[in-house]
């Protein structure tokens, strides 16, 4: 599974790639995987406010339907409008093309409460025990 | 949980990398690793080839077997017995009206009949007609499940690649239901041009066990795409054909839902007077009155038929799924049975000699048991996560009258 070491990641499974105050996001190798194949997205217009730990928009797979949850505060400035027509590209390249949102972040402090690559790997490890048990 | 089955083909399943899903008993394919939307489109150019073995496949023979058919069945067994339509769609009603099952009903050799049921259906299918065997002289019901596979190979490609290998015997006549008996290598194989996926060009064979592995071997080596459930819930959906459970049997507030109301089962009941009093007869009757009357815009006979299960094309963003609301004028007349979103391919233009590109989107449909005063092309409303999405109740979201290809039909 693919994580890289640049991003932050939340418990949610979104990863945020920040920039000053500007945060990109999107769902994790691991999220877009266990959805399988997305057919649908549902995004905010820019200039919608989101909450932290609150959806900010929805993905459905052939198989599930999921809450999209922002792992940071703040303002939309962005959206990934070439999701709407081709949402398989979460599942093609959930890094890159298959970005969703940019948030310009209001409260900064908000993002040292996401996990590291090694903390989200690790997340991911005590998940599957859980599951296991 | 009682033990799932596994069809002679599950270790190719296996070894294609296919991730599986418990269904009707029996541990299926949902999907290849290329994915329900690629198998879905592969089907609607290609070929698809779906495992469908796990289907309940009962053979009735005997002297009294065509009376006891035309007695369990709403269709007229009897006019598969000449010419070259060997195969229909019917039902197994019970006296009110409503399905204790849908089917195919073949006949590959005279006085010998095939009937495939639903998987999740086949033990209280089994019950039912050895409880009606009662009466009938001379007939013999065997379960053969497990000793015939059922392969479903269907899309446009599917002719030429069965020429390719087919050794002796005529392919079946180019219409749909009609049935012939081919040879492959050292196998008999019967084919049906029947299927389920809304395919003009569609096939389904049956072969002895032992002749099974080599058949689904050369099928893929010349060219089918392996497709699983997922491909096989969508190309349905799509084709508006019905899935037991969900348009026919109960609905989801557990009432019975009356055959006609869906459109597909009304070429599966005859009341021709060779079925004499067939189980359901006069129920079927009274709702069949009731449907031409609606047809006709006359609903003093709706309590007969309330609900017609309909198309639906989601004109706003969303994706109706099963248990949706469907609304007009704020009220809500009627419930999604079946929904999600659905790949097609863009056509290079709109006439019969169109083809697809290499371009597919995606589209959300479904279909709806909705109140039966609510025809085609009136604007009504899907309830998704609180909101009112914009839909239309449409005549049918496949066109399956040009062949090669099926096409989508578009809002």
């Amino acid at each position: 599974m693919d994580l890289p070491e640049d991003l932050k990641y939340s418990k949610e499974h979104e990863w945020a790639k920040v920039e000053d105050e500007s945060v990109v996001v999107g769902i994790t190798d691991y999220a877009q995987e266990s959805l399988g194949e997305i057919v649908y997205v549902e995004l905010p217009d820019e200039g919608s406010p989101v909450t932290r730990s609150e959806a900010f928009g929805v993905v459905e797979s052939t198989k599930a339907v999921s809450d999209l949850y922002a792992p940071v505060s703040g303002t939309v400035t962005q959206v990934n409008d070439a999701l709407l027509d081709n949402p398989e590209l979460i599942n093609e390249d959930p890094y890159e093309d298959g970005w969703m949102i940019q948030i310009a972040a209001s409260d900064l402090s908000e993002l040292d409460k996401l996990l590291s690559a090694a903390e989200y790997a690790k997340f991911l490890e005590e998940e599957k025990a859980r599951e296991e048990e | 949980m009682s033990q799932t089955r596994r069809t002679l083909f599950y270790e190719r399943h296996k070894a294609l990398g296919a991730k599986m899903m418990e269904f009707g008993g029996w541990d299926m394919p949902l999907a290849y690793p290329s994915g329900a939307v690629k198998e879905h489109l592969a089907t609607r150019k290609d070929a698809g080839l779906f495992d469908v073995s796990h289907m309940g496949r009962f053979l009735i023979r005997g002297r009294g077997a065509s009376a006891f058919l035309q007695h369990v069945l709403t269709n007229d067994a009897q006019a598969l017995d000449s010419g070259p339509i060997g195969a229909q769609y019917t039902i197994i009603a019970n006296e009110t009206g409503g399905a204790v099952d849908d089917a195919y009903l073949y006949r590959f050799v005279e006085g010998e009949y095939l009937l495939v049921v639903n998987a999740a259906n086949r033990r209280k299918d089994w019950e039912h007609l050895r409880a009606h065997l009662a009466g009938f002289d001379k007939v013999e019901l065997i379960d053969l499940t497990g000793e015939r596979v059922m392969l479903a190979l269907q899309g446009p490609k599917s002719s030429g690649l069965l020429e390719e290998i087919v050794d002796s015997g005529p392919l079946p006549a180019p219409v749909r239901n009609a049935v012939s008996i081919v040879t492959i290598g050292e196998a008999r194989i019967w084919v049906g041009r029947t299927g389920y996926t809304g395919e003009p060009v569609c096939f389904e064979l049956f072969a002895k066990r032992q002749d099974g592995l080599s058949l689904w071997d050369i099928l893929l080596e010349k060219g089918a795409s392996p497709a699983g459930l997922g491909a096989r819930d969508t190309l349905r959906l799509e084709a508006g054909l019905p899935l037991y459970g969900h348009e026919l049997g109960r609905d989801l507030e557990g009432r019975e839902i009356p055959v006609p109301a869906v459109r597909m089962t009304r070429s599966a009941v005859s009341f021709s007077p060779l079925k004499k009093d067939f189980i359901g007869r006069a129920a079927l009757e009274k709702q069949f009155a009731a449907l031409d009357k609606i047809i006709a815009n006359d609903f003093s006979s709706r309590s007969d038929l309330p609900h017609l299960i309909r198309p639906i094309a989601l004109t706003g963003r969303g994706v109706a799924r099963r248990g949706a609301g469907v609304f007009k004028g704020g009220r809500q007349i009627g419930t999604v049975t079946s929904g999600t979103m659905v790949p097609y391919w863009v056509f290079d233009d709109r006439g019969p000699r169109s083809r697809p590109t290499d371009r597919h989107k995606l589209r959300p449909i479904c279909l709806a048991l909705v109140e039966s005063d609510i025809g085609q092309g009136q604007a009504v409303h899907i309830g998704i996560r609180g909101r009112a999405v914009d839909a239309v109740v449409v005549d049918r979201h496949l066109r399956s009258d040009l062949p090669p290809y099926a096409r989508p039909v578009l809002r």
